[in-house]
């Protein structure tokens, strides 16, 4: 992505100031972005082509309050700054984005920045909504104030933008630097020696703004950078800190008194405009309601009951579509393909059958990616987090623990990456641990084919739509013991940290940008049922089809005449299916395996499935698909795998002749997926983001579960009367 | 009077704050600062935690930080 020899411009700025957006514009480049706080949890980069001809590179840097380096993201802020980060040099140029409604704040992180000696710019973000509020801020009075370029821009409408090009081309040649503040005597002389001692005596590489860092943040990420032994570092450092406070400033509050008394007078006229706003501001009223004790409950658990009942309803027409489609491309192709019974098969049943039963659940997973990028957008997802604490707070994680957890409801891979935004290590660790038991979207597939063939057609779509959403909720219901758990046992961290967050004022969500995330989301699924799923399915294929030796079909056709009074083909050619399938390396496997699910109701064929799915749990789909198709039970008459399913009797054993599936064994198979870590991506990223040990037992640790659970409601379901 | 102890929607302003306790520190690099003014606005439905309201921009912050802020009525 980096031109060779170009100058690097970072971006900073607060969670929620659209400067995300800013970098999507000028880049060209397209990425995620939410309206909760910090969800741009990876640094990116991009190329800038400004009008000039010149070519910089763009880096997004996560949006931060300020760069005291407690967290991950504010830690990856000071190092790239400060050209600590893998790409070595510092940039060349800061842009601090800056939203003008909170200008005060926004400018203490431009303060802090302007401390690591990088010339500087300054957006004013979201001018349009400061202007339609009526906050008029004087940008060249600023500007003479500041000492670099003030450019108002509205990311939303590209508004400012080629200002802002032409400011930085300026500051590219002259430099201009921030006002930085005159500290006092008690300062410079703790900063004075921790130069000496650090970087004179013992040769640390460290900027000035990095030598703050360590002398005002108790707990600094830089610190751990050094190269100087822990012990001597920590005693240099407190020596700092305490000739700070002799000096008669109390070490952890010097910066921010120091720097807001910087900048207030600097402000203060320039603000005033803004005292005289009204009172209470729209997000505010709005938030009388939704934030509301009773009201607020009320909306938030009836909003979360739409979300998934939509799901339900409003993808069926759709789903209906892409069966149709996939039985009519089977028919057709195998129609073509009829001289060849191997290919026939590897076609229709393996690649169309399974990548096929896997791509109907396309629209599902497009309406559930919808609202989750609605809740972002429209700034939702903070109040979530706001009335959810409490909640959470037992079990010694917070409300922030929130979005990462309902972003695992998607998928828990972008889930368990946006737990970096948690500051906390051990509320991080924890996190990471329970995302995996949030129903993630790969489970809908799974609880859309047994409640749409056991529970819909019996209690009606009322009570299917409650059990879906009662699915999505048993991983949140044992996750909390299981965080408590978690919370007792684990040591505790030594920078743990409270639970502060910011509810962004409410914004009219982009129709565009909501369209961008679900294009993005189903190509990801598309591709994905293009590639993994269809290579799993061919794989399944071939186990559940060879080996075929030719004389058990002419043992089988014997058998049948003599047992059936008139065999009609399509029963014997089923018969011959079956005992192909029944022989066949999977079968073989899943009959040996089966005994440890028997007590979970499973038959070999489900065994079979539950074994497949734990690279990735969507295989199950596929898997059934075939397993069914090849047993025959697939025919014209009965086009579709629900209806498979509903026929499907027991072989042998005590239960031989009845169904295989009744409501509890779906029930079982539901509560299994629900809770089993069958995921390979996910595994590698728990041990990417923590340790093998923690991927490892979290995945035992969850099989285990998932079984416990599975034997536990399929024996209860059995004993309750129908 | 502690803030977390404050019932009343209304206009506050801080008097003193436990800048040690790590939450309180990073408030006051939002802004909040002794003789900053600032609004509760709203409780979660427990009660906790509480949002306020400074310089433009709401927090949410739990009881037990809370407690380390002294407030004044305005």
């Amino acid at each position: 992505m980096k031109a060779e020899g170009a100058l690097s411009v970072a971006l900073i700025g607060n969670p929620n100031t659209g400067k995300t957006s800013l970098f999507n514009i000028l880049t060209g480049l397209h990425q995620h972005v939410g309206n909760y706080a910090g969800v741009t949890v990876e640094k990116k980069t991009g190329t800038w082509n400004l009008p000039g001809g010149g070519k910089v590179n763009l880096i997004d840097l996560p949006g931060t309050y300020n760069l005291n380096a407690a967290s991950l993201d504010e830690r990856v802020a000071v190092d790239v700054l400060a050209g600590h980060s893998s790409d070595a040099a510092p940039p060349d140029l800061i842009i601090v984005v800056v939203d003008v409604e909170n200008l005060r704040r926004n400018l203490y992180l431009a303060s802090q920045a302007s401390e690591l000696g990088v010339p500087m710019v300054i957006a004013l973000n979201c001018w349009d909504v400061a202007e339609r509020k009526g906050l008029q801020i004087d940008s060249k009075l600023l500007e003479q104030r500041l000492g670099v370029p003030v450019v108002p821009t509205v990311a939303r409408t590209r508004r400012g933008t080629g200002a802002l090009a032409e400011a930085v081309t300026r500051a590219l040649e002259n430099r201009p630097m921030l006002v930085r503040p005159r500290w006092p005597e008690a300062v410079t002389d703790s900063l004075t020696d921790l130069r000496r001692e650090l970087v004179e005596e013992r040769g640390e590489v460290l900027r000035e703004g990095e030598l703050q860092r360590l002398l005002f943040d108790r707990y600094s990420a830089v610190a751990e950078r050094l190269q100087t032994p822990t012990k001597e570092r920590d005693t240099i450092l407190r020596n700092a800190r305490e000739k700070l406070h002799r000096g008669g400033y109390q070490p952890d509050a010097a910066e921010s008194l120091l720097r807001y008394r910087f900048l207030n007078p600097l402000l203060n006229d320039i603000l005033e405009r803004q005292a005289a706003m009204k009172k209470r501001s729209t997000s505010e009223s709005i938030d009388q309601l939704l934030l509301h004790r009773v009201w607020g409950l009320l909306v938030f658990v009836g909003m979360m009951y739409v979300v998934f009942q939509s799901v339900y309803t409003w993808a069926g027409p759709f789903m209906d579509l892409i069966a149709n489609g996939v039985t009519w491309l089977g028919e057709s192709v195998g129609n073509v393909l009829t001289t060849t019974p191997i290919l026939q098969s590897l076609v229709v049943d393996g690649v169309i059958g399974g990548v096929g039963a896997f791509l109907i659940f396309l629209p599902q997973i497009l309406v559930l990616f919808f609202f989750i990028a609605l809740l972002e957008e429209t700034g939702y997802m903070a109040r979530a987090a706001f009335l959810m604490d409490k909640l959470f707070s037992w079990s010694g994680l917070n409300g922030k623990s929130f979005v990462p957890l309902l972003s695992s409801f998607a998928c828990a891979i972008p889930g368990i990456l946006a737990t970096r935004t948690i500051s906390d290590p051990k509320a991080r660790c924890i996190t990471i641990l329970i995302a995996p038991l949030m129903s993630c979207s790969a489970r809908l597939p799974v609880y859309l084919l047994l409640i749409g063939a056991f529970i819909e057609p019996v209690y009606g779509a009322s009570i299917a739509g409650l059990t879906l959403f009662a699915m999505h909720f048993i991983g949140v219901f044992l996750a909390g013991p299981i965080a408590w758990l978690l919370h007792r046992t684990l040591p505790r961290s030594v920078s743990s940290q409270p639970f502060v967050m910011e509810l962004p004022h409410y914004r009219v969500p982009q129709i565009k940008r909501i369209a961008h995330r679900l294009y993005e989301s189903g190509s990801e699924f598309i591709v994905r049922a293009g590639t993994i799923i269809c290579a799993m399915t061919i794989v399944i294929w071939a186990l559940l089809y060879f080996p075929r030796p030719p004389e058990l079909a002419e043992s089988v056709r014997a058998s049948a005449s003599i047992e059936l009074q008139e065999p009609s083909a399509a029963a014997v050619e089923n018969r011959i299916n079956a005992a192909y399938l029944k022989q066949s390396y999977m079968g073989r496997f899943g009959h040996t395996v089966q005994p440890i699910f028997d007590p979970a109701g499973y038959d070999w064929k489900i065994t079979v499935g539950v074994l497949a799915s734990f690279p990735a749990r969507e295989i199950i789909i596929s898997t059934l698909g075939i397993t069914y198709a090849l047993g025959g039970e697939v025919d014209e008459g009965s086009d579709d795998l629900r209806s498979a399913l509903t026929k499907a009797e027991w072989e042998s054993g005590p239960r031989a002749g009845t169904p295989v599936f009744n409501i509890p064994v779906a029930l079982s198979i539901m509560v299994f997926f629900a809770l089993c870590m069958q995921c390979g991506a996910t595994i590698a990223v728990i041990a990417k983001e923590l340790h093998w040990g923690w991927a490892i037992g979290s995945f035992i640790g969850l099989t285990a579960l998932a079984w416990v659970a599975a034997v536990l409601t399929y024996q209860i379901g059995m004993w309750i009367p129908a | 009077m502690r803030l977390d102890l404050i019932k009343k929607d209304g206009v506050y302003r801080v008097q003193k704050m436990d800048s040690g306790n790590p939450c309180i520190a990073r408030l006051m690099t939002m802004g909040l600062l002794p003789e900053q003014e600032l609004r509760l606005t709203h409780e979660a439905p427990l009660g906790d935690p509480i949002a306020i309201e400074f310089n433009g921009c709401q927090m949410s912050l739990r009881l037990e930080d809370a407690a380390l802020i002294e407030v004044e009525a305005l």
